[in-house]
């Protein structure tokens, strides 16, 4: 079995729309941490939101594989129930169901089949201890009137205690202050082992102070256009998109 | 004693000398027959019937449904809702047949009054003459109502022929919190009919829920069902007819209130079951400083429709109301919804609030609201508002994507949909039944 998430040649559209995916090639190996940074409309959310299976997208060509399996047929609750992650850029206010009952639904789903309440305790004070939270989050309806740095904080604990195999963070660190940041990070960094990897999507270079990742791809115009180490995201920081936009156009 | 069938001026007399009935009660059934049968049936060419076809529906070829004087043992499922519900008082009919009844000494001690509405003829004619037909009866349309008089037709129907029903009286200062509890266990294939009166007097307390059950699927069956709810000055009701029938019944409720001074009513209606069902749900705000709440939660499937129609109808000053309505509909089914907020010229002060929101499971699930003001007064807050939309998709897959199968994720935005009316069910159990039921209908 291979162990990695792969993109593979995927092209994408909104359903009835514009093209937002014209090829995009990456392999996240399990045990690893990349992210992928890029300007705005580069489609890095799409992306993500095209792996967790949104089905406002619709998949032109290519592939998506986890563990070498393709994912493709899959809904998006079958890829969670396998193992896949995503941490929304715009969680969604659900009122009417508790922040705890909807992770232990999600849990059971996951499971199939009744939770240990022990356990789930046990995983929930863990994740509010990583994550310097109280219990009165537990209790509030699902987002409902969460500012926006406890809807971010709060995917962060949907993830510690759904422990997905593969998780992508849509922009989790965007509206973030630097203490927030830093919390999350810790959320992220705790989870991070041979049996997780994750892809982080972010404008800033700021959140990879926090989380070193094991690769940089930068993504433009739906394709990745470079990938390379740490350094890469400390280059861009310093001289912008426009060397990399070239390289697009060239490459 | 065999009855005849076919709905006659001769049934009418027939069920009311069964019943052992006086002559003012056989009078006033008479008057109602007398209206029914000059009266055409409501059509989509009713305006408050435009969205409901009731052509299908087999009035009259139904026998009609009469106590048999059996001794029925409670059926498994009210048992299970007694077990559940947490009452203080409660009566089980099973058809037209009283099986059960049952109130706590404490309360009887006080003057309280729960008999079917029959033994309450007998036992206390004044106070039922005096109340009942006053606030549902054949003649006294309100509102957008009042120029089609086929709007009369089926509450005629339910008054020339209703076999049974419940009389539930609260003395002047008494109060009590914990539910009475009604359950209605049809069995299907008959055309049934039953009232319910409520009196409350003066500076009185009470709380009452009635529940219409029976088996899942039944041959076509016709439920009419009139509650009159009389509040006296100071007096508080809360009051909720659940309905839950199988797939086969048609069931038409009228109820209407009448709100004396300073009096308030927490009312609520849910509908979830019957292959067409229509709730006429009225308040009249007679007295000033007099409140009514309103609140209405529905959920079809498969074919069922469903059809509210409600009316705040502010007669006194300084009087309040407000109507919150909810619902979703699934696969094929279909909601109506039509309110009307009418102040007369010398309410002033009105505070009157109508709200009807409906969430769309499927693309073939269709709800229609009709949302309506008819202001006579100048110094008055109201507003109305109205709205439908389908299942937001990026709702859907946010709560999908943590691993929730579609029908769970559908569940959990139904009662998200829903939290603001369920969230002012101050009753825990009741709450509780109703979020089970809407959890098991989305399931199916």
């Amino acid at each position: 079995m291979v162990n990695q998430l792969e993109i593979r040649n995927l092209h994408a559209k909104i359903v009835d729309g514009e093209t937002i995916l014209n090829g995009v090639n990456l392999i996240l190996p399990k045990g690893q941490v990349h992210a992928i940074m890029g300007p705005n409309g580069a489609g890095k959310s799409t992306l993500g939101k095209i792996i967790a299976g949104d089905p406002s997208y619709e998949i032109t060509k290519g592939d998506i594989l986890m563990d070498g399996e393709s994912i493709l047929e899959m809904e998006a609750d079958e890829r969670a129930r396998n193992g896949l992650f995503l941490a929304f850029q715009y969680p969604v206010e659900v009122p009417g169901v508790s922040n705890a009952n909807f992770l232990r639904l999600a849990l059971q789903a996951k499971k199939g089949g009744e939770v240990n309440m022990m356990e789930f305790y046990g995983k929930l004070q863990k994740a509010l201890q990583t994550l310097e939270w109280d219990e009165s989050i537990l209790t509030r309806y699902l987002n409902d009137g969460f500012s926006g740095g406890e809807k971010k904080r709060n995917e962060i604990m949907h993830m510690m205690v759904l422990e997905p195999t593969y998780a992508i963070m849509d922009e989790t660190d965007s509206g973030l202050d630097i203490d927030a940041l830093k919390v999350v990070a810790k959320g992220v960094n705790a989870m991070r082992g041979p049996n997780f990897g994750a892809l982080l999507i972010t404008h800033y270079q700021r959140l990879l102070n926090y989380i070193i990742p094991d690769a940089v791809h930068v993504m433009i115009d739906g394709r990745i256009v470079t990938s390379g180490g740490p350094e890469l995201a400390l280059k861009l920081e310093e001289q912008g998109y426009d060397w990399v936009k070239e390289l697009a156009v060239t490459g | 004693m065999e009855l005849t069938s076919t709905l006659s001026r001769d049934l009418v007399l027939q069920v009311s000398s069964k019943l052992n009935e006086p002559e003012w009660l056989r009078a006033r059934r008479l008057e109602a027959w007398e209206t029914f049968a000059g009266l055409p049936y409501p059509t989509t060419r009713t305006e408050e019937w435009k969205y409901t076809d009731i052509t299908e529906v087999p009035f009259e070829e139904l026998a009609l449904e009469l106590p048999t004087g059996r001794a029925s043992a409670i059926p498994q499922a009210v048992q299970e809702r007694l077990a559940q519900a947490q009452l203080s008082g409660y009566a089980v009919f099973v058809g037209a047949d009283l099986v059960h009844v049952e109130l706590p000494e404490a309360y009887r001690q006080q003057g309280v009054i729960f008999t079917s509405l029959h033994e309450a003829v007998a036992q206390h004619p004044r106070l039922v003459e005096e109340n009942l037909f006053k606030a549902v009866n054949w003649s006294d349309l309100v509102g957008t109502q009042k120029n089609r008089p086929e709007n009369s037709k089926i509450p005629a129907l339910n008054a020339a022929l209703f076999t049974h029903g419940v009389f539930l009286y609260i003395p002047k200062n008494v109060e009590f919190d914990k539910p009475i509890g009604v359950f209605k266990y049809l069995e299907g294939g008959k055309l049934s009919g039953s009232r319910t009166l409520i009196v409350g007097d003066v500076n009185s307390q009470a709380v009452y829920i009635e529940e219409y059950i029976s088996p899942a699927k039944v041959a076509p069956s016709v439920n009419t069902s009139s509650t009159e709810i009389i509040v006296g000055n100071g007096a508080k009701v809360r009051h909720a007819h659940i309905q839950l029938l199988g797939q086969g019944f048609y069931h038409f409720h009228r109820q209407r209130a009448h709100l004396q001074r300073d009096a308030a009513l927490n009312d609520l209606v849910v509908n979830m079951g019957a292959t067409i069902s229509r709730a006429e749900v009225q308040s009249e705000m007679l007295g000033p400083g007099s409140s009514s709440e309103m609140l209405g939660l529905y959920f079809t499937t498969g074919h069922e429709h469903v059809d509210h129609y409600t009316l705040q109808h502010h007669v006194a000053d300084h009087a309040y109301s407000d109507v919150l309505y909810k619902g979703a509909a699934k696969d094929q089914s279909r909601t109506v919804y039509a309110g009307l907020i009418k102040v007369e010229q010398g309410a002033q002060k009105t505070d009157a609030y109508q709200t009807n929101r409906n969430l769309l499971l499927s693309e073939d699930a269709r709800s229609d609201s009709v949302p309506q003001l008819e202001i006579g007064a100048n110094d008055v807050k109201c507003s109305h508002g109205s709205s439908t939309a389908p299942v937001a998709p990026e709702e859907l897959f946010y709560l999908m994507s943590r691993g929730l199968p579609r029908h769970m994720a559908q569940q959990i935005l139904v009662k998200g949909h829903m939290t603001d009316v369920l969230t002012r069910i101050p009753l825990e159990p009741l709450r509780q039944y109703i979020e089970s039921i809407i959890e098991e209908k989305v399931r199916v």
